[in-house]
């Protein structure tokens, strides 16, 4: 399973929608055109989902989306659905909106990616387009909106494997490559290069804040487990059973808990799962981003020292 | 009250006359005695009267409008009727429902339901009149069921309750006035035949009432006693009967107008015979003088007869004390009496002194009489919330004057509270005087009128400074009233009055002293000696009375208010530290809420004076923290009782704003609320921004300030930021320059024209409380500075900065000493360079955020590990034991907080590998 992404009708639109309209931690989001070939997905086309904003409620946009099919199919582009895009702030994408929004894709067309769109490290220098899909137990999941501890025990389904990566293959038609080939002939090179910049301090910053939040957000849940439990109880007869083996009786015995309390609605578990795989997936940017850093900070110190010894 | 009346009447104690005094229908009966058998009556109708002829009226109306078929002003009509029943319910439960109500209603309701029936003209009516008939019958249907008994009973025989009203109404006719049973037969007869028309002239009956009330009264003096005496029980009983009551003054007139000639000679002969009467009386009055006295109190009393009034005593008596004595005490009788005019009982009072002066009665009676001249000046207003008109206050002070003038001039005269009224020793002077009454407390309530007057004038008025001016004044009866009492007075009220000279001192600036102080004379040498002569310096006053108050005063209210005043004079004249140990030493802080409002306001007040005076001494914390109690609840305003705020109008009902209004101080003792403000915004400004420089990366920072961080907030929200504007805004503003460590911003923002105007300018010294500043805004924003940028730096000389600073070197020194010392800055100072040189052990705000994050996880990890623990049951194996392990060093490692950032770094891994091993 891969993904062949065309250049020029999907990775330049999602960037260009989100230079036009997209700002700070505002979303894009748009829909995917392709078709499946073999065992790749091609994505060759893509539109934007209008900004609309509060006061035209009644805008359908189901029935947009419709139209905007139509007309293309009329010009005969690939006008099948198969799936969504997105852009994120500082790798932010995991939320419910998110599994929810996937979930309805993937169970009505099957094949159905999400793309997430990183502007900001594309704006260091290097494009990051990522696809992901949900799991096929997460989809049983979802499907039977089992999410209780057990559920999501049963199922065995971790914050680990609740999305999978597909690998992206970037294509572009064999034209459109001779014509870049002529055009980096032909221009000078870029004076700046984003990618060497050895900064680093503000973005991890940025990474650490939202990690942060997330991590108070993971302490709100756990907390909310903890009252969950009648704690006091437990407590009370715990301490009367260290007492009564002190006197050398038997301890009381242990009863059932949910008979003696009315069980309280068990908090739900797929929020603290998002917030697990969202912080699991800050991790993986951080750590690629200090070990990029890393790297060239190095190369940096290297080419310092040669220059000083020089 | 006819039984009071009937009894009265027979006994000729003074007591009845002067019980007849207040009653207003005593009008023109100079006549004592028996005359009060008839005023029963007269007394009786009238409330009645007034009532039924609102409702007579109304019924009039009615019929007419039924007359013409109005309906819908039959339906107005009848509900103002029913509203006017209402509101004589009170009569009508002790007399029953008048019979020409139920007349009426009977009446209204069977012509209704004709109206009803008539299908015919009901289609003629237009829509108003028949929609008003629909819900009058309605109306009336529903409210006719309360008197079902009575209309059933009128309906059965409507002839014979007329006529049963009417013989009642003769019955009262014929006891009324003294006339024979033929006249009585002829309004009899009058008024079957036009039962309607007597309504419609009852009201006009009234006005002929006066007359009526003459002839009776003319008539009265004809009979005997004995048989008004049985008469008054007589028409007692009649006026049960509402009707009957009403109608007889109709019936009066109705027999006056049918046989006027006969009219008017007994008029006339009622005249003559009065005149007669009056003269009478004056010979009674002048043989026997109390009684006499009495008759002319009544005059008094009611509409007065003028030309008798002035003459106190009637010609040729011999004005002795005693007489004198009398007379007062039954002018004093009077006070507080319902209906006594409070102004003629003044009028009169001056007249009585203005007596005993010509006739030399000896001081002991004009001190007596003063005291009650001011009593009842004070009297004048009923309502507590009203103050004195100007000229009573004017008349008022001369009085108090007076008062005391003829005390210093007489050392023989004795006044007390306790002097019993009759050990009392007015007229023998040969022994001192003894005079019941308090000056103590006529000054004290004059004190408090004038608060009173001043809190109602308005302040930005002319009148108020007029009023003003009356505060000299005031201050000079308290002062003299005061080396009265040092020498006659009991320790209680040396206090008292002690007190009262405190309050009027303890707010004013003493610029006299002030300025002597500062060793500048007097510009020509008389303006010095005038100076010298004009007595103390305020300080040394109040030094002096509060001293003995605290020595020897045994009421703890006086003594706390002593101190704060004390505390307050001290603080406005900058006598800090006196200030601060009073206060301290007062222990008044722990008990103030327990104390009344007044005395919480004044506390307020010298709590905010102190946080002024610490200001401008430049103990800007000390002023901090005086003033945050006061500016943080955002209610100064209320608190220093200078204005109500709008936002609990709604909370407080109208008793409460009026309690709340009284407590208000008047508006020249006001502190000004925006200096106030300002001083409060910034000295949180000078501590606030080098600590938010400080704490920087800190998560848990503690604002100083909340109320300065709200004003930053606010001026961070603003879209456009145009140049300052309000007191605030500059405030803000410097801020915003301080936090960069610009201090020739913040400088040229806190103090420029418009700041000076506004608020330096408000302070004595202002020189001096300009150039403070200007040097803590220096020394602050270098520390401002260094905490800010000294990551930036390697090191830096110390000689930059105290040109940048515009400090000499040795403050730059010590600022960045201490900073040093307090662990503030991690730095050290190079001796030989003269630069400091910067540690550089500050984490990097990457590393501040990486360490919270930590203890975040810390935490994190440690609920993980509770609810893990919970849920494996109580013996959770080995996690308890590890577990603690772990808990120590964290403990460890948040204790040692303070200790070097590499050695924490350190620490925290090695507890973190700890922490990880042990829990998975």
């Amino acid at each position: 399973w891969t993904i062949h992404v065309s250049v020029f009708q999907v990775v330049m639109k999602i960037i260009k929608h989100y230079q036009e309209e997209g700002q700070g931690s505002e979303v894009v989001q748009g829909v995917l055109l392709g078709l499946v070939v073999e065992d790749r997905l091609e994505i060759t086309n893509c539109f934007p989902f209008p900004q609309h904003t509060e006061d035209d409620a009644d805008f359908d946009e189901v029935q947009y989306q419709m139209e905007m099919m139509r007309s293309l199919r009329h010009v005969n582009i690939d006008h099948l659905h198969v799936g969504w895009y997105q852009s994120t702030f500082y790798g932010s994408f995991v939320s419910r909106a998110l599994l929810d929004s996937q979930f309805s894709y993937q169970h009505a067309i099957e094949e159905s990616v999400v793309l997430i769109y990183d502007p900001i490290k594309t704006a260091q220098g290097s494009l990051c387009l990522k696809a992901y899909r949900l799991t096929p137990k997460l989809m049983e999941i979802c499907r039977e909106k089992d999410f209780s501890a057990d559920g999501l025990k049963k199922a065995s389904v971790g914050y680990e494997n609740m999305f999978e990566e597909v690998p992206i293959v970037i294509k572009n038609s064999h034209l459109i490559n001779v014509l870049l080939w002529e055009l980096e002939d032909k221009s000078t090179a870029a004076d700046k290069h984003e990618l060497l910049n050895l900064s680093s301090s503000t973005h991890l910053e940025k990474s650490l804040q939202m990690l942060m939040d997330r991590v108070d957000e993971m302490s709100q849940d756990i907390n909310n487990c903890l009252f969950f439990i009648p704690l006091q109880y437990i407590q009370r007869r715990q301490q009367e059973n260290a007492q009564r083996q002190s006197r050398g009786e038997p301890p009381l015995p242990e009863e059932d808990l949910s008979k003696m309390f009315k069980p309280p609605q068990p908090p739900p578990r797929m929020d603290t799962l998002l917030i697990a795989s969202q912080l699991s997936t800050y991790c993986q940017t951080i750590k690629e981003f200090t070990s990029q850093n890393l790297g060239k900070l190095f190369m940096a110190e290297a080419l310092q020292g040669t220059s000083s010894y020089s | 009250m006819s039984r009071f009346f009937a009894t009265g009447s027979d006994s000729e104690s003074e007591e009845s006359s002067s019980a007849d005094e207040i009653t207003p229908k005593a009008t023109g009966t100079t006549f004592n005695k028996n005359k009060e058998a008839f005023t029963p009556n007269l007394i009786l109708c009238c409330p009645l009267r007034f009532r039924f002829e609102e409702l007579t009226n109304i019924i009039k109306t009615i019929r007419n409008a039924m007359k013409i078929r109005d309906m819908s002003k039959c339906l107005e009509e009848f509900e103002q009727l029913y509203r006017a029943f209402l509101k004589s319910k009170t009569i009508v439960d002790k007399e029953g429902v008048p019979q020409f109500y139920i007349r009426l209603l009977a009446d209204l309701e069977d012509y209704l339901n004709q109206l009803w029936e008539d299908k015919e003209g009901k289609k003629k009516m237009n829509k108003n009149n028949a929609k008003a008939l629909s819900t009058l019958r309605q109306k009336i249907r529903k409210y006719n069921k309360d008197f079902e008994t009575e209309i059933a009973s009128y309906k059965e025989n409507p002839e014979q309750s007329a006529e049963e009203e009417e013989k009642d109404d003769i019955g009262s006719a014929s006891s009324k006035s003294d006339d024979d049973d033929d006249e009585g037969i002829t309004a009899k007869s009058l008024m079957k035949k036009k039962p309607q028309e007597e309504e419609k002239k009852a009201p006009e009956a009234s006005k002929f009432l006066k007359g009526a009330a003459d002839e009776e009264s003319e008539s009265d003096d004809d009979e005997d006693s004995e048989d008004w005496g049985s008469d008054s029980v007589d028409s007692g009983g009649e006026s049960e009967d509402n009707e009957g009551a009403a109608a007889s003054l109709a019936v009066v007139f109705l027999k006056k107008a049918q046989d006027g000639d006969k009219q008017h000679e007994p008029k006339k002969d009622g005249r003559r015979k009065r005149h007669k009467k009056i003269e009478q009386v004056e010979e009674e009055v002048d043989e026997d003088g109390e009684a006499e006295e009495g008759g002319w109190e009544k005059v008094k009393g009611g509409v007065p007869l003028v030309k008798e009034k002035p003459k106190m005593f009637a010609k040729g008596t011999e004005i002795n004390s005693a007489v004198v004595i009398k007379k007062l005490t039954e002018i004093l009788q009077a006070r507080g009496k319902k209906g006594t005019d409070r102004a003629a009982q003044i009028e009169l009072l001056h007249a009585l002194s203005g007596i005993s002066n010509e006739n030399n009665l000896g001081q002991g009676i004009l001190v007596k009489i003063k005291f009650n001249i001011i009593a009842s000046l004070y009297d004048y207003n009923t309502n507590l919330a009203a103050f004195m008109k100007p000229e009573m206050w004017k008349k008022c002070l001369e009085c108090i004057d007076e008062l005391l003038d003829i005390l210093f001039e007489n050392n023989n005269i004795f006044i007390g509270e306790n002097i019993a009224e009759d050990s009392e020793n007015l007229a023998i002077s040969d022994q001192p005087f003894r005079v019941r009454g308090c000056i103590l407390t006529l000054v004290e309530r004059m004190d408090e009128e004038f608060t009173k007057i001043m809190q109602n004038t308005d302040p930005h008025s002319q009148e108020y400074v007029d009023n003003l001016k009356d505060e000299g004044r005031v201050c000079g009866i308290i002062d003299r009233l005061l080396q009265y009492l040092e020498s006659k007075g009991s320790t209680e009220e040396v206090c008292r009055i002690y007190l009262r000279r405190i309050m009027h001192t303890y707010y004013k600036f003493d610029y006299k002293a002030h300025r002597r102080s500062l060793g500048l004379q007097g510009e020509t040498k008389s303006e010095q000696d005038q100076e010298e002569s004009e007595g103390e310096d305020s300080a040394i006053i109040m030094d002096r009375l509060c001293k003995f108050i605290y020595a020897k005063d045994r009421t703890d209210r006086i003594r706390t208010c002593a101190i704060l005043c004390h505390i307050y004079h001290h603080a406005l004249h900058s006598r800090w530290y006196q200030a601060r140990d009073l206060m301290l030493m007062s222990h008044l802080q722990d008990n103030i809420q327990h104390a009344d409002p007044p005395v919480q306001i004044l506390y307020n007040r010298t709590m905010v004076q102190l946080g002024i005076c610490a200001f401008r001494q430049g103990m800007i914390k000390d002023a901090h923290n005086a003033l945050l109690d006061i500016q943080s609840s955002g209610r100064a305003k209320e608190l220093l009782g200078q204005g109500l705020l709008m936002r609990n109008m709604q909370e407080r009902n109208a008793e409460q704003e009026k309690i709340e209004k009284r407590r208000q101080v008047p508006f020249h003792m006001h502190i000004n609320l925006e200096l106030l403000e300002c001083v409060y915004l910034v000295s949180a400004m000078l501590l606030e921004i080098p600590y938010m420089a400080a704490h920087e990366f800190d998560a848990r920072r503690r604002m100083i300030s909340k109320q300065f961080h709200h004003q930053l907030r606010v001026g961070e929200r603003q879209p456009l930021l145009g140049p300052p504007e309000s007191m605030r805004e500059h405030v803000v503003a410097a801020s915003k320059a301080m936090k960069m460590g610009d201090w020739r911003t913040c400088h040229s923002f806190i103090i420029n024209e418009k700041m000076n105007s506004k608020v330096w300018d408000l302070f004595p010294e202002t020189q001096c409380v300009r150039e403070m500043l200007v040097r803590k805004i220096q020394e602050e924003s270098l520390r401002t500075y260094l905490f800010t940028y000294s990551s930036v730096y390697d090191s830096i000389s110390m000689e930059t900065l105290s040109e940048m600073f515009e400090l000499e070197l040795p403050t730059v020194h010590s600022i960045i000493s201490k900073m040093i010392i307090n662990e503030e800055l991690m730095a050290s100072l190079d001796q030989p360079t003269q630069t400091v040189v910067m540690h550089r052990t500050e984490p990097t705000s990457l590393q501040n955020m990486a360490l919270q994050l930590a203890e975040k996880l810390g935490g994190l990890v440690e609920n993980n590990e509770r609810v893990f623990d919970l849920k494996q049951g109580v013996y959770g194996g080995y996690f308890n034991r590890d577990q603690k392990g772990g808990y120590q060093q964290k403990q460890n490692y948040q204790r040692d907080q303070k200790g070097g950032y590499q050695q924490k770094q350190n620490y925290q891994r090695g507890g973190y590998r700890n922490q990880n091993q042990s829990s998975y």
